[in-house]
């Protein structure tokens, strides 16, 4: 019978601490997050060091991890202050951290050694003789590059044991990662130190030119675009699994609790439902229904079946893809009363339909019948941010559940 | 002590190239050298480095991919073959060709040739760790910061004086699916551009080949105006790079450079003259443009 010898990681991105502890709530086994310095997502909301131990001893009390990105290639001067970074991370028991740049690798070997550190993808890694390479330096991990397909994952595991983490989900970079300073040169912002401009999804004017003079736009009615659809491999977990990947990566660390919580239920749920019983798994449509209450562009499986065509990029108009909003988080519920208390998070109101959600892939959908404000007043709608109101629930709940609705077309 | 480096496309280029004064060429092929003028055959390389060798001359081998697994598992022989014609250097991008080139334990020397991850003088003294004997410098760097890493190092920074730069590449056909996108014939012959609108005089020139799509800068960098600078501060290792500039205009470029060289060695150096000579013999539709070079690093972030 087939068994799941190591099953894999599930990794989670977490902006902020309260997204660090909602991804360990709703499944993840890990988390990667960013600190004050040396990482790529300047404007991701970063941790402090207090943060960070607030966040590894929840995860650690969870039985997560917390890797740490500082993924940016440095310039001259960029690195100072690099070994008390890695130093600090260190003794706050940060489980890795993730980098590219080779210079800083060499500081945290000296500054932190025994630290587990994972090669970024933004080092592109393509190849088993690259892993080998990075094995032999001493690190625990890879993190591959995007342009990797799965029988050439099958192939490196044949040839390394070296640890592989590869994206399952979210958006992707149109370039090798690394290999792209179009921000820099087109508005001084360089990619490789967090200033991405996204330069790849602007439009551009793609013309033909004869003897140095420009000839014809080819196409005036569609300009050039170099905008990619995000990835899923939801419905591929199994290929992921096998061919021995170790943490299946979620990108996203700007993307909201809703989202991060949403995605992290969802390949718990997968990735638990394919291990236990590999043999008889059968996917949950279920599963596919909640990833898009939370998808921003199409998916697509990036170059895991093969190179992408222009069905895996974004020309014309985006397809509607319907939207879901974040309405409250659960604080509490009498099972007595079947009262849950609520703190809103975006505008509702009684005759509404929305769902709840909760870890373990619970859900459930109803109504609004009743809506009562801290005073204990019936209300009609929820208006304010953060305040706290009462409903009647169709179901059990349980704090950090939380409650999503259609967002307005 | 100066060392002109010229991309090559072929014999009869590599003579007029070593005749205006290269010191070293740089040729390769597919499937493991990226963005050449021309990807040459192990046969023509094998007959390059003969005739560098019969003039005096150095030749570095571009196996600066980035390599998938089908790739590197070719690449052993490949490098075997190089290490038989006795080729100087080869420059690689990928960590796992040092891997391969270690396995094999020939005295090949190498270079590292990265692109834009080479940033600092920290990379290039862990890349000369693992047995570079030097690197190339990112395109986005400031001469201050390349004078400030070339005086950490024994080791030369290889600096582009000239030719256009690679910004993007993506392993996407993207100049295929966009043509599929729209029904549009393809095309795919260097002679396309981009132009971003909200920059009019941008073009970006782009095309495909095995390794994806590659886009380059607007400007052709020409680095003549600061050679000068360059020499007193130790960046001796000259690239010219005539990726997307064929035959005579190319080579009549690097003499250009070698004639300056000659000129700064003497003293006699004047920047305006040269310059003025290179803007004529620029091709029209490439202006020149001195890159992040004279930029104020504080000013990229
Ligand atoms: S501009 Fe696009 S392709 Fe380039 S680094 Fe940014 S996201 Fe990646």
């Amino acid at each position: 019978m087939k068994k799941i010898e190591k099953k894999p990681e599930v990794l989670a991105p977490a902006g902020n601490l309260e997204k660090l502890k909602m991804a360990i709530r709703y499944g993840a086994d890990a988390v990667y997050i960013g600190g004050q310095a040396f990482g790529l997502r300047s404007r991701a909301g970063n941790f402090s060091y207090e943060e960070m131990s607030e966040g590894v001893a929840f995860a650690h009390e969870h039985g997560a991890k917390v890797f740490v990105a500082a993924n940016m290639v440095t310039h001259e001067g960029d690195g100072n202050g690099a070994d008390e970074f890695f130093k600090t991370l260190q003794s706050i028991g940060v489980d890795a951290v993730i980098i590219s740049d080779p210079a800083l690798i060499v500081v945290c070997f000296n500054a932190a050694p025994g630290l587990p550190i994972h090669l970024s993808t933004q080092a592109s890694a393509t190849n088993y003789k690259t892993l080998e390479f990075w094995k032999s330096i001493g690190l625990e991990r890879v993190v591959l590059a995007r342009e990797v397909g799965i029988e050439e994952i099958r192939e490196m595991r044949r040839h390394t044991d070296i640890e592989i983490e590869a994206f399952i989900h979210g958006a992707m970079c149109i370039a090798y990662s690394g290999r792209c300073t179009l921000s820099n040169h087109m508005v001084n912002r360089d990619a490789n130190r967090g200033g991405c401009a996204q330069s790849c999804r602007w439009k551009y004017d793609l013309f033909d030119m004869d003897n140095g003079e420009p000839n014809s736009h080819l196409r005036d009615d569609e300009p050039f675009s170099m905008s990619a659809v995000d990835l899923s491999m939801l419905h591929h977990l199994p290929d992921m699994i096998d061919a021995g990947v170790n943490s299946l990566k979620i990108e996203g660390r700007m993307k909201s609790i809703h989202y991060v919580s949403t995605v992290s239920n969802v390949y718990r749920n997968a990735v638990d439902a394919y291990c236990s019983d590999p043999v008889h798994f059968v996917f949950d449509p279920a599963w596919d229904d909640e990833i898009w209450k939370v998808a921003q562009r199409d998916l697509s499986t990036g170059f895991y079946y093969g190179v992408p065509t222009e069905k895996e990029q974004l020309f014309g108009k985006a397809r509607k893809i319907p939207k879901y909003t974040f309405a409250a988080q659960v604080l509490d519920y009498d099972p007595d009363t079947k009262i849950a208390t609520l703190e809103q998070r975006n505008n509702f109101g009684v005759g509404e339909e929305v769902e709840f959600y909760g870890p373990g892939f619970a859900h459930f959908k109803q109504t609004v019948r009743d809506l009562w404000n801290e005073d204990g007043e019936p209300i009609d709608r929820a208006p304010n941010p953060m305040m706290t109101v009462t409903m009647t629930v169709d179901a059990p709940v349980e704090p950090y559940f939380l409650m999503r609705k259609k967002s307005d077309a | 002590m100066i060392e002109i480096i010229a991309t090559a496309e072929s014999l009869e280029q590599a003579e007029a190239l070593i005749d205006a004064g290269a010191d070293r060429l740089y040729v390769g092929g597919h499937p493991f050298g990226l963005r050449l003028p021309k990807p040459l055959s192990l046969e023509s390389i094998g007959r390059i480095s003969d005739l560098v060798h019969r003039r005096g001359k150095k030749i570095t081998v571009a196996c600066n991919a980035l390599m998938h697994n089908e790739q590197i598992s070719a690449l052993a022989p490949y490098l075997s073959q190089l290490g038989k014609f006795g080729v100087d250097t080869v420059s690689i991008g990928d960590p796992g060709a040092i891997f391969v080139l270690r396995e094999l334990g020939l005295p090949l020397n190498f270079i590292y040739d990265a692109g834009t991850l080479v940033t600092s003088a920290e990379q290039v003294a862990f890349w000369i760790s693992q047995g570079a004997s030097g690197a190339v410098a990112a395109r986005e760097l400031t001469l201050k910061e390349l004078i400030e890493m070339q005086q950490k190092l024994d080791q030369p920074i290889e600096v582009q004086v000239y030719g256009p730069t690679c910004i993007h590449q993506s392993g996407r056909p993207l100049l295929k699916n966009y043509f599929k996108y729209t029904g549009g014939v393809e095309k795919n012959d260097q002679t396309l551009y981009l132009r971003d609108p909200k920059n009019p005089d941008s073009q970006y020139p782009i095309f495909e080949d095995t390794d994806g799509t590659h886009i380059f800068s607007t400007d052709d960098l020409s680095l003549m105006g600061q050679l000068k600078l360059m020499r007193e501060n130790g960046l001796n290792t000259w690239k010219l790079d005539g990726v997307l500039l064929h035959g005579e205009r190319f080579v009549q470029i690097v003499s250009l450079f070698a004639e300056a060289r000659r000129a700064l060695e003497s003293g006699a150096f004047v920047p305006e003259s040269f310059c003025n000579r290179l803007v004529k013999l620029q091709p029209a539709h490439r202006p020149l443009g001195t890159g992040f070079y004279l930029k104020n690093p504080e000013d990229v972030h």
